[in-house]
């Protein structure tokens, strides 16, 4: 990892969230996968903050779109990119400094989706057993994957406890995910 | 190459061109672990049965029960017309100083018939796979539950000629896909997914990467799928290439009892096509959409499907899938070079 490092090492190297920073970011991400949890979707909620701005906010909206990729990650940085169009900012110079703020760590999928935006740095509160990207199933956040952009850095375990609990509340119910029994009449 | 012979490269009947092969997991495609144990010549036959029942009493061969406690001796000339384990060199009680009656306890295993022991290598998994299988008997008989799909699988031979050249049109279908893409600036990469009950296409996808860095040819496929049950989240529309259709009417028709009764549930059932490996992105998304079955073309540099993972077998994850590449490999294989021209 530590050659590849060498060769991309960019201006995200010094780039680093601060513990204040942390606190009130995430405290907005929790507000969102609380939204999630009342919308009967997985409670997981992120913002993604560039310059001390938020540029993408998202809550997991999979039965919603009928998309199973539309994870928080994934909507919050379609408004990262549209901003970036609308603005006409550069898209990696934004992303480089750009930091996720998630209430679960991101799963393979995103995972791999912020490595291909060069996002520097992660931070999340519980960890994603089912899932993971950054460590529990898979790590792709460090893995050596030289055509899937940048390796990122993960801060684990702010308000953990709280994100688990949120989880476990959502996968006590109904799981809302399963096929309807009979066909609906168009 | 002449476009006139790419034309009949490609046609609808060279199904012969290509072999798919199954991306089995690492436990199933790994080499054969073997571990040191000890041996001994039964020198009397007759003791055989006692031998086998008393060595299974003081070692019990624990976890290698696809292990054959006895074999017989291949030469011809051999002296001794049987050779059983004794027990592993790790359970032996002193492995430096070996010898059958260090090996046995005086009250434990009668030695009547038994030779002094050597070391031998036995497999230390039961084989998954035939190849496995034979590389294991190599070493020591070994019994194996065989998976007859995997084995006509690993020959390339699961797919009939029917149903290969149906693959065949669906792999065309994203090939040309992939073409359309590359004409509008994107890379040559295109998805199909088909629902296999109905042998129908619901969405046709390429790379769109061009205009959004996250819209590979597959996760572009996932999103016309949501668009095809009601859903999605995005407009392909300024792509005519990518294009969905709605599963309805033929699915109720032609399905009956309880596939048909059911409505169609993000990619659940559904094959889904590719020219190439999908990347770790895109495996994942296929996870998450429950895809049926994936066939690609070529493999990737970073791909997740077989050369950097193997996503599709991963422990931990609750949705697995088979996934076969080599699917018109030559064609796919062409398109690749189309992207690395421009690089």
């Amino acid at each position: 990892m530590e050659t590849q490092g060498e060769i991309k090492a960019t201006s995200a190297e010094s780039f680093y969230p601060r513990d204040e920073d942390i606190e009130k970011w995430m405290a907005n991400a929790f507000d969102m996968a609380k939204d999630a949890l009342e919308n009967g979707e997985v409670p997981v909620g992120c913002l993604m903050v560039y310059n001390d701005e938020v540029v993408g906010r998202g809550r997991n909206e999979v039965n919603e779109t009928k998309n199973a990729t539309r994870h928080a990650e994934m909507v919050a940085l379609d408004q990262l990119l549209d901003r970036c169009r609308h603005s006409n900012l550069d898209v990696r110079s934004v992303c480089e400094r750009t930091a996720l703020y998630v209430t679960v760590e991101p799963c393979i999928m995103c995972a791999a989706a912020l490595r291909l935006l060069n996002i520097p740095v992660v931070v999340y509160g519980c960890r994603n057993e089912r899932f993971g990207g950054c460590g529990s199933v898979l790590d792709v956040s460090s893995a050596d994957l030289p055509q899937t952009g940048n390796t990122f850095k993960c801060v684990s375990g702010h308000r953990a406890q709280e994100a688990v609990e949120m989880l476990k509340t959502f996968y006590k119910q109904e799981n809302p995910n399963a096929p309807k029994p009979k066909t609906r009449k168009d | 190459m002449e476009p006139q012979m790419k034309r009949w490269k490609g046609s609808e009947f060279d199904t012969d061109s290509w072999v798919a092969y199954p991306v089995l997991s690492d436990e199933q495609s790994q080499d054969v672990e073997l571990v040191e144990a000890f041996a001994a010549p039964i020198v009397n036959k007759k003791e055989t049965s006692r031998l086998v029942r008393e060595l299974n009493g003081l070692y019990p061969l624990d976890g290698l029960q696809h292990i054959k406690r006895v074999r017989a001796c291949k030469e011809k000339d051999s002296p001794h017309p049987l050779e059983v384990l004794v027990c592993l060199v790790s359970d032996a009680p002193d492995r430096k100083a070996v010898s059958i009656d260090s090996l046995l306890p005086s009250d434990g295993v009668g030695r009547d018939g038994l030779g002094e022991p050597f070391v031998v290598k036995v497999p230390a998994r039961p084989p998954l796979t035939r190849p496995q299988f034979e590389l294991a008997s190599k070493q020591w008989p070994t019994s194996f539950h065989e998976d007859k799909q995997v084995t006509v699988a690993l020959r390339g031979e699961l797919f009939s000629p029917p149903q290969k050249a149906a693959m065949h049109m669906y792999m065309m279908s994203a090939i040309a896909a992939a073409r359309a893409g590359k004409e509008m600036g994107m890379e040559a990469v295109g998805a199909v997914v088909v629902n296999p009950a109905t042998q129908t296409i619901i969405a046709v996808g390429h790379d769109c990467r061009g205009d959004h860095p996250l819209h590979h040819a597959v996760t572009v496929c996932v999103d016309l799928v949501a668009r095809s049950q009601g859903g999605g989240c995005y407009s392909f529309d300024r792509y005519p290439a990518c294009r969905f259709t709605s599963p309805t009417s033929d699915t109720f028709q032609n399905v009956p009892d309880a596939e048909g009764s059911s409505q169609p549930y993000i990619c659940t059932g559904y094959d889904l096509y590719v020219t190439r490996e999908p990347c770790v992105m895109c495996a994942m998304a296929l996870v998450h959409s429950r895809i049926g079955r994936v066939f690609y073309g070529t493999a990737s540099a970073d791909g997740a499907l077989g050369t950097k993972f193997k996503i599709h077998s991963q422990k931990d994850l609750n949705h697995r899938f088979e996934v076969y590449k080599g699917v018109l490999s030559k064609q796919c294989e062409g398109l690749n070079k189309l992207d690395n021209h421009i690089l």
